[in-house]
């Protein structure tokens, strides 16, 4: 905990040094090369060895980009692709199938002192999403520097958003100006994911009192859950996951909004989503693009068989479940998502076919109920310690008398439904503030000051509204603050109360 | 001619979308109207589409050379056809 903390205030200090200097610096390229260097040592803070790895990799990705933009031949993008699977199998997939019980004792010795480096599979993405570009003559020239600072970049270098060189490009060759809204906007979403981060999340995993949390439910019961207790569990970790991961990626965009670059956004209120594909457009969006237009597309093109798509929809997903980790366990949740997103088409098409339209808004209901419930239990394959653990507890939700009985402590189902209630609550008020400031601006806009003076009570009281709102609205994360206040003194008399939860836990992406 | 051919095969792909894809009536595209960007069409439909642009256009596209963001309009995506297309064989 010392040692976290320690090396967070040293970050930030940096980072305060770090964007001093930048904002004083007017010639763009020695503001690329000072921000490639701070990269360089923030990622080097991991290990010397891991930034060796990053940089092997940034020179040959931008060899053999060069080498495609001259001749874009397919051979070339095969030779790129292979390059950078070799590179991500060999550090992040070799490791944990050497430590597996299946393996052989003929692999040598020095195997087995190969370390993960951090954020290898984002950064490899990134690479290879470049080589994809180059390869459908998409107008990019970066510069060995720049090229290195957009694998590199320190904000996204350890978990994303997994970026893309023709969005990053043109930011870092800009002339940098100072902006206040730059300031204010990145200083909100710092403090937002913290919030997120360090205290929903945390305290979700760690629970009211020792033993009802996430973490416990999942690391120490390995069974005897009730049905309740799974469902729960299910749903709440997809929340934790959502808070730490979300969090992380407020922190990333507003650290970088500081600097002035925007970084591609990585959620957008997933669990509001009425099916599967919607969900897949607002869950890890940086990631799920990618494998959108870089594996989807290319692949369900090639064969017309109505099948075809079907298939590639289960691929694309287990691939996106093996991204995560060498697991049985991940391969299983992609997989299972496949099956969801292949299962809605099929029900959509039923739906067509049978001529079935429920009323809109119980229609709305009944497929965010099955989108949210369906999404939650494929949390389970990607928590559980283990394939057994996992069916286990489906198991445990398919059978009634598991229902009958409760095995967590009594706080961990205040916890969990408190938690769930707040954020569909607040998420319910955002979307209901947005719309009406949608609306009354749209009635307002067109001359406020002659209905204030000609409409009388009615427009006087509609032009109010729309101030309100818009006030209310704009300052979201301040009239926020007094309630995340008083959750965050509530969080931390919990956390102080008890000596086990006093062991954070770490962010949950960081091992990917 | 080429003017309205252009037409023809424009008014085609607005056909094909507004019937398969979008199927909600009173819902009108132009050969502006953003697709991909605004998520009325999603990773299916991006496919099928694809797939009607090579049989309207009577050409093979490669999809692998193909971005979303050359697909966001009917008239990007007529623009891609004849960009990326070859003879089919």
């Amino acid at each position: 905990m010392t040692n976290q903390i320690y090396h967070m205030v040293t970050i930030l200090l940096a980072v305060l040094l770090l964007w001093v200097v930048a904002w004083n610096l007017r010639s763009v390229r020695t503001r690329q090369g000072l921000l490639l260097l701070a990269s360089y040592l923030f990622y080097s803070t991991w290990g010397i060895e891991f930034l060796a790895v990053l940089i092997t990799s940034s020179l040959i990705n931008f060899g053999l980009g060069a080498l495609l933009r001259r001749r874009p031949m397919i051979a070339y993008l095969w030779l790129g692709i292979g390059c950078n699977l070799l590179f991500l199998g060999f550090f992040k997939y070799l490791p944990p199938i050497l430590g597996s019980p299946w393996t052989v004792s003929w692999e040598p010795d020095f195997l087995r002192y190969v370390v993960m480096p951090v954020g290898i599979s984002f950064w490899t993405f990134q690479a290879l999403s470049y080589l994809f570009d180059v390869y459908r003559e998409e107008e990019i020239n970066p510069s060995l520097l720049e090229f290195c600072l957009y694998m590199a970049f320190w904000p996204t270098v350890l978990s994303g958003p997994v970026s893309r060189l023709p969005d990053m490009l043109p930011q870092f060759r800009k002339t940098p100006v100072f902006s206040r809204d730059n300031l204010s906007i990145g200083a909100l979403r710092i403090i937002q994911g913290l919030f997120m981060k360090l205290i929903l999340a945390q305290l979700l995993g760690t629970g009211l009192t020792t033993g009802g949390g996430i973490t416990a439910g999942f690391d120490q019961m390995r069974s005897g859950w009730g049905g309740v207790d799974v469902w729960l569990l299910a749903m709440g970790f997809g929340l934790q996951l959502f808070l730490d991961f979300a969090g992380y990626s407020h922190l990333v965009i507003g650290t970088a909004r500081l600097f002035g670059i925007d970084v591609t956004e990585n959620f957008s209120r997933p669990f509001l989503s009425a099916t599967p594909s919607i969900f897949w457009t607002r869950w890890h969006m940086s990631l799920s693009f990618w494998i959108r237009d870089y594996v989807f597309v290319p692949l369900a093109a090639a064969r017309r068989e109505r099948w075809w798509p079907y298939l590639v929809f289960v691929i694309s997903m287990t691939l996106f479940g093996l991204w995560h980790a060498a697991k049985l366990t991940f391969i299983c949740w992609g997989f299972y998502h496949g099956l969801l997103l292949v299962a809605h088409r099929l029900g959509q098409q039923a739906k067509r076919q049978f001529g079935i339209k429920p009323p809109n808004f119980i229609g709305f209901l009944l497929a965010w109920a099955a989108t949210f419930a369906s999404i939650s239990l494929g949390w389970i394959f990607f928590r559980a310690n283990d394939l057994h653990e996992a069916f286990t507890m489906f198991r445990t939700v398919l059978s009634p008398a598991a229902y009958q009985h409760l095995a967590m402590p009594s706080s961990f189902y205040v916890l969990i439904p408190s938690l769930l209630v707040a954020y569909f609550a607040y998420e319910g008020l955002r979307t209901l503030l947005s719309r009406l400031q949608l609306r009354t601006v749209e009635v307002v806009s067109p001359a406020p000051p002659m209905m204030l003076r000609q409409g009388g009570l009615e427009s006087s009281l509609t032009v109010l509204a729309a101030e309100l709102c818009e006030f209310f609205a704009q300052r979201m994360w301040w009239w926020l603050t007094p309630v995340m206040f008083v959750l965050t003194l509530f969080a931390s008399l919990a956390i102080s109360n008890q000596s086990s939860v006093l062991t954070v836990t770490p962010f949950m992406y960081a091992i990917f | 001619m080429n003017d309205t051919k252009n037409n023809d095969l424009s008014q085609q792909m607005i056909d094909y979308i507004a019937r398969e894809v979008i199927r909600r009536p009173g819902v009108e595209i132009t050969e502006d109207t953003p697709l991909v960007s605004s998520g009325i069409i999603d990773s299916l439909a991006l496919v099928n589409i694809l797939l009607q642009l090579e049989d309207v256009m009577g050409m093979r596209i490669p999809a692998s050379k193909v971005r979303p963001k050359d697909m966001d309009t009917v008239a990007l995506m007529l623009a891609t056809g004849r960009r990326m297309g070859k003879p089919r064989k």
